[in-house]
């Protein structure tokens, strides 16, 4: 009820336009119409308040909040205006205030649907789930006819756990129906079984069932029964009935897992009872991987050995790529391992005395059939498949097997790789070939020659993006930047934002996260963040997705895929995508925070090989240096800003590009605050993430260098919880020992809570002492070498260091040649040895011993 | 290998085999409609070379069939569409391809009573061409010229559903669930009993309003517009 005097006549009807206008999208119109009605009454409330919604659409938010406030002012008993308020706050995402806003509206106008409606969606999406459970149920209230309101009450019910009630209130509805719907209603199908959903969630399997029988006629989705009546038989111990019900789903589809060992547990099999249940069912579906494959991962020895024979035989002879992937998993188990290696090598051996006694391949015919793009080869019949594909394909087995990180043999992988390419036919087993020796290139740490030959795969058939795609990736490890995204370019729709603004548009995220990774390898910080960013972004846009399926999926009636939905968006930012690019994001702020004029990629030392050495310049050295710096980005940065325009003059009749201010990233890099910065990737990363090691140390990190102790603390705590033995957390504790033993100004209920949690620094040893013995009881690993030599970088400068260690020089020298070292552990000593000044040129001789291939350890010329 | 039916969480992955091997691109929220849509009808094939060590590891999706129901078919006949299919080249020759799409087929019958699947693909992809002519059995309807961003043509394929019918309908015999007659409860008037707007727009024209001879009566939603869920990919565009 509005407030205010009534417009007149002909003003009230200037104001449904206005809303009519809005609803329409013609926002010029309605602010036209707005304006009219103001000069005349230049102070009615809620034609201001449209005035700020209408404005706000034309992307004026400042300017909108302001005349909403200024509407309120005028108004404050207006509905219309507090809902114009809580619209505001809602296209900013705030939604804790247009909640508050929304529910002040309630107020003034308790009846208004719609108002109801808006602030529902706004609790789901925030999982204010008490106050959605009131909304919906008022929304019954209102309109009990409609059965999404009974639905979506008990969909607010079930996610805020109270599944008793989500079932009652759905059984009301069902109670109110005269007769039962038709079955061709896909709402009511979908409802039934969202109600057998919710019973079985309960525990109560029985009634579950029970229910399931009444209804398994009439819902339509025959999988979700299916599924479901095994299920709930199997956990009532209804063995034979549990059995039937999964020989009919596997009927439906002998390719998943779940059936095998559903079926498993209904017929209790034990030993050889096993084996037989498989090889029955690998009769019954001739083309089915499953039942062949699963027995692998139980049988041992010679039973081992004899499936694995069997298994072997079926997919060499067809000649597919993927027969490694399918065995990778067994290869855990040294002696499962080995055996595969010789049963493949016999295999070899066969196949080319085969190749001798048969006619060489009639180039023509026969290799027809044998077309890489063969995309399926059904029947399982070999006869098509000519012999020289089977051998080219037994010797790409061996190299991937040679290959395999817990193998890692070089040499021969790529001997029996180039034995392929030798052998190989055709086009397509050439690109797929090439694509096999560039990942072997690339394990060795040669990612310029991986690049090369996986451009020679994407030369192969450049129709192909996956070869494309590969193509791009080595070339990022390559850190060759500008051709990965031309690359990508030749497969990107190029006419608005060009290959770049697509990948983002379509949250490629590998892609931008490879890219973020590449720039941070180089020194190019801004450029690294800028891409991380970019993820974050993409995570929002995620989380926002789901806000329009709270009403969606409500109309559609497809209930149970909406609640799988929401559960996933609860844990979507504990995904490793994010993950990853907040570990980066995190790093580098780290950085960035120590080192501020790393901000600008030319003096980046240690990274690049020509920075200049910036801390051991003099200050006024520093000066001149930094100024250079920044003239250098401001070239770069009209230099994109010019390439930007000229891209989009070639892009004729394209959209209008949205105005980046930032293309290089200097400003996130320039930041003077970049511990805050750091906090918005910690923060999801601690809340959603907790079991995440890196995460945790992260944290350690941060906190310290914020002065928040006791949160820096809990992280470090949390990461011995989870790895108690691991380097990092190693290096942290006496960090923090060292911390306490510099005497800090404490309060002393800091100081107390320290004293009770923190216990695991020695009490007696001293710190060296406790470092060196951790490298003795660490000594075989790479990482604990690492984080000895900085912890005692980290002593020395805090005048605790021992007498009796040994060179770190030394130490880090024979990294290398541990048995265990990775090539990713080797990169990382190469930094080590930087950082402490030591013999960096005799440290990447040592590793070249090792990985004689390796594009990061070439003696420089 | 393992081939289950869609879920939200495999979307981030089945999304990057789609720009992994495909031109035809599109962000979560299509997927999402898909999967929140017509969740009988989408699959995906799971490499599962790398034993999970935590429920938190991602799926490594190596294949999918992206499908949906047409929402409102010129032909008044409720059929299936294949929005996109593709699989890994590191997993092809292994059948996935045919695998995938007999679950989505099966669906469409069992779930919405569809009578035929359609789809389109690139004239030039001879691969793809091949697939679904000689392994799955498609026909090409007609060339639909310049169906793609990039000018390129595109034939329409189309496939009878009627063999699955026939194996549906015996199972139903077996379980004695007679079929229906069509109700006739058109899309009723509870439109403006509706909870709210449509997620976007309406955006279905009115020119696509062909002659309803519906055969089997199948309440697919209500018939809402989402182009707010799908403006950024039009044309839907299909399987490669």
């Amino acid at each position: 009820m509005p407030s205010q005097q009534p417009l007149a006549s002909k003003e009230a009807s200037l104001f449904r336009n206005v809303l009519k206008f809005y609803e329409t999208k013609q926002y010029k119109k309605g602010l036209k119409a707005a304006e009219q009605i103001l000069k005349k009454n230049p102070r009615h409330g809620e034609t201001l308040a449209m005035k700020g919604l209408l404005i706000n659409c034309q992307g004026k938010t400042e300017e909108a909040f302001a005349i909403a406030k200024e509407a309120l002012k005028q108004d404050m008993k207006s509905h219309v205006c507090w809902h114009v308020y809580g619209l505001l706050y809602r296209s900013q995402k705030n939604f804790d205030e247009a909640i508050k806003a929304y529910k002040m509206a309630l107020r003034f106008e308790p009846e208004s649907q719609q108002i109801l409606r808006d602030l529902a969606l706004l609790q789901v999406q925030m999982r204010d789930y008490p106050g959605y459970i009131e909304s919906r149920r008022l929304m019954v209230i209102s309109k009990p006819q409609i059965r999404q309101n009974w639905t979506g009450l008990a969909i607010a019910y079930h996610l805020a756990g109270n599944l008793t009630e989500a079932e009652n209130v759905l059984t009301k509805y069902e109670e109110t129906l005269k007769q039962p719907p038709p079955r061709s209603d896909l709402e009511n199908s979908e409802a039934i079984l969202y109600k057998n959903s919710i019973i079985a969630e309960g525990g109560n399997h029985e009634k579950a069932l029970d229910h399931l029988e009444l209804i398994s006629r009439t819902a339509l989705d025959k999988v979700a029964i299916l599924e479901a009546r095994a299920e709930y038989n199997l956990k009532l111990g209804r063995k034979e009935d549990a059995e039937k019900a999964y020989r009919v789903l596997l009927d439906r589809n002998p390719e998943k897992r779940d059936y095998y060992a559903g079926l498993e547990k209904s017929l209790g099999a034990e030993g050889e009872e096993r084996l037989k249940i498989y090889e029955e069912l690998a009769a019954q579906y001739p083309r089915a991987d499953a039942p062949k494959r699963i027995p692998l991962d139980f049988l041992e020895g010679d039973a081992f050995q004899a499936a694995a024979e069997r298994y072997l035989d079926w997919r060499l002879k067809r000649a597919a790529p993927s027969t490694f992937t399918s065995l990778k998993a067994l290869y855990s188990d040294v002696a499962k391992r080995e055996c595969l290696q010789q049963l493949v090598e016999a295999f070899l051996a066969k196949t080319r005395e085969e190749a001798k006694t048969v006619e060489p391949p009639a180039d023509t015919e026969a290799d027809a059939n044998t077309n890489g793009d063969k995309l399926t080869n059904g029947g399982g019949s070999n006869s098509s498949t000519n012999n020289t594909s089977v051998l080219v394909y037994t010797l790409y087995y061996l190299s991937q097997h040679h290959d395999h990180w817990r193998i890692r043999n070089t040499d021969t992988a790529l001997s029996y790789i180039n034995e392929a390419l030798e052998l190989a036919p055709d086009n397509a087993d050439q690109g797929e070939l090439r694509l096999g020796l560039a990942r072997i290139l690339k394990h060795a740490g040669d990612v310029r020659k991986a690049m090369a030959e996986m451009d020679n795969a994407r030369q192969q058939d450049k129709s192909d993006r996956y070869y494309n795609t590969k193509c791009s990736k080595y070339m990022l490890r390559n850190d060759c930047n500008e051709e990965a995204i031309k690359t990508m370019g030749l497969f990107t729709r190029n006419d608005v934002n060009g290959p770049l603004g697509d990948l983002l548009e379509m949250q490629c995220v590998w892609y931008i996260t490879e890219d973020g990774e590449s720039y941070a390898r180089q020194g190019k910080l801004g450029l690294a963040l800028k891409r991380f960013h970019a993820v974050y972004k993409i995570f929002e846009d995620w989380t926002d997705d789901q806000f329009d399926f709270h009403s969606f999926s409500l109309r559609k009636g497809m209930i149970r895929a909406y609640v799988d939905m929401v559960r996933w968006e609860d844990s979507l930012w504990a995904h490793p995508f994010f993950r990853r690019a907040a570990a980066n994001a995190i790093r580098i702020y780290l950085l960035l925070n120590d080192k501020p004029h790393l901000a600008h990629g030319s003096l980046a030392n240690g990274t690049g090989e020509e920075g200049v050495d910036f801390e051991s310049l003099s200050t006024a050295d520093r000066k001149k240096a930094m100024k250079k710096a920044k003239r250098e980005a401001q070239r770069q940065e009209k230099a994109a800003a010019e390439a930007a325009a000229k891209a989009k003059d070639d892009r004729r009749g394209g959209e209008e590009k949205r105005q980046d201010d930032d293309p290089l990233g200097a400003k996130l890099a320039q930041t003077t605050e970049p511990l805050e910065k750091a906090l918005v990737w910690l923060k999801p990363l601690l809340e959603f993430s907790p079991n995440f090691l890196e995460g945790q140390t992260a944290g350690f990190e941060v906190y310290m260098k914020r002065k928040k102790y006791l949160l820096a603390l809990k992280c470090l705590l949390a990461a011995h919880a989870l790895a108690p033995e691991d380097p990092v957390v190693h290096e942290q504790i006496v960090k923090f020992q060292l911390f306490l033993a510099s005497k800090p100004e404490l309060s002393p209920t800091v100081q107390s809570i320290i004293e009770e949690t923190f216990t695991l620094a020695p009490a007696d040893t001293p710190l060296s002492e406790f470092n060196e013995q951790y490298l003795q009881s660490h000594a075989d690993s790479a990482r604990a070498v690492f984080s000895v030599v900085r912890t005692r970088q980290a002593l020395a400068a805090a005048e605790a260091a021992g007498q009796t260690e040994a060179d770190s020089e030394t130490l880090l020298l024979a990294v290398p040649a541990k048995e265990g070292t990775t090539l990713k552990e080797a990169v990382e000593g190469l930094a080590v040895m930087k950082e402490i000044k030591g013999d960096v040129a005799g440290y990447a001789a040592a590793a070249r011993e090792r990985w004689p291939l390796a594009n990061i350890f070439e003696a420089k010329a | 290998m393992d081939i289950v039916r869609l879920h939200p969480a495999h979307i981030p992955h089945v999304q990057t085999c789609n720009i992994t091997n495909l031109p035809e691109n599109y962000f979560a929220k299509y997927y999402l409609y898909h999967a929140l849509t017509w969740p009988q009808l989408s699959y995906v094939a799971i490499d599962l070379s790398k034993p999970p060590t935590s429920s938190n590891d991602p799926p490594k999706i190596v294949g999918y069939v992206l499908a949906k129901m047409e929402e409102e078919p010129v032909d008044g006949i409720p059929h299936g569409h294949i929005t996109s299919l593709s699989v890994m080249r590191t997993h092809r020759r292994l059948g996935l391809a045919e695998k995938l799409m007999r679950q989505s087929q099966k669906a469409m019958v069992e779930t919405f009573g569809a009578k035929y699947v359609s789809l389109h693909v690139r004239v030039s992809n001879k691969a793809a061409l091949r697939l679904y002519k000689d392994t799955l059995q498609f026909e090409v309807e007609k060339v639909e010229s310049k169906y793609y961003a990039d000018g390129e043509d595109a034939y329409s394929m189309k496939q009878d559903l009627g063999f699955i019918w026939d194996s549906v309908k015996a199972e139903e015999e077996a379980l004695g669930i007679v079929d229906k007659k069509p109700d006739g409860t058109a899309a009723t008037a509870d439109e403006d009993l509706d909870e709210g707007d449509p997620v976007g727009d309406e955006g279905q024209s009115d020119k696509k309003k062909g002659k309803k001879e519906v055969l089997r009566k199948v309440k697919v939603g209500r018939a809402l517009g989402v182009s707010d869920l799908v403006e950024k990919v039009e044309p839907a565009k299909a399987a490669s």
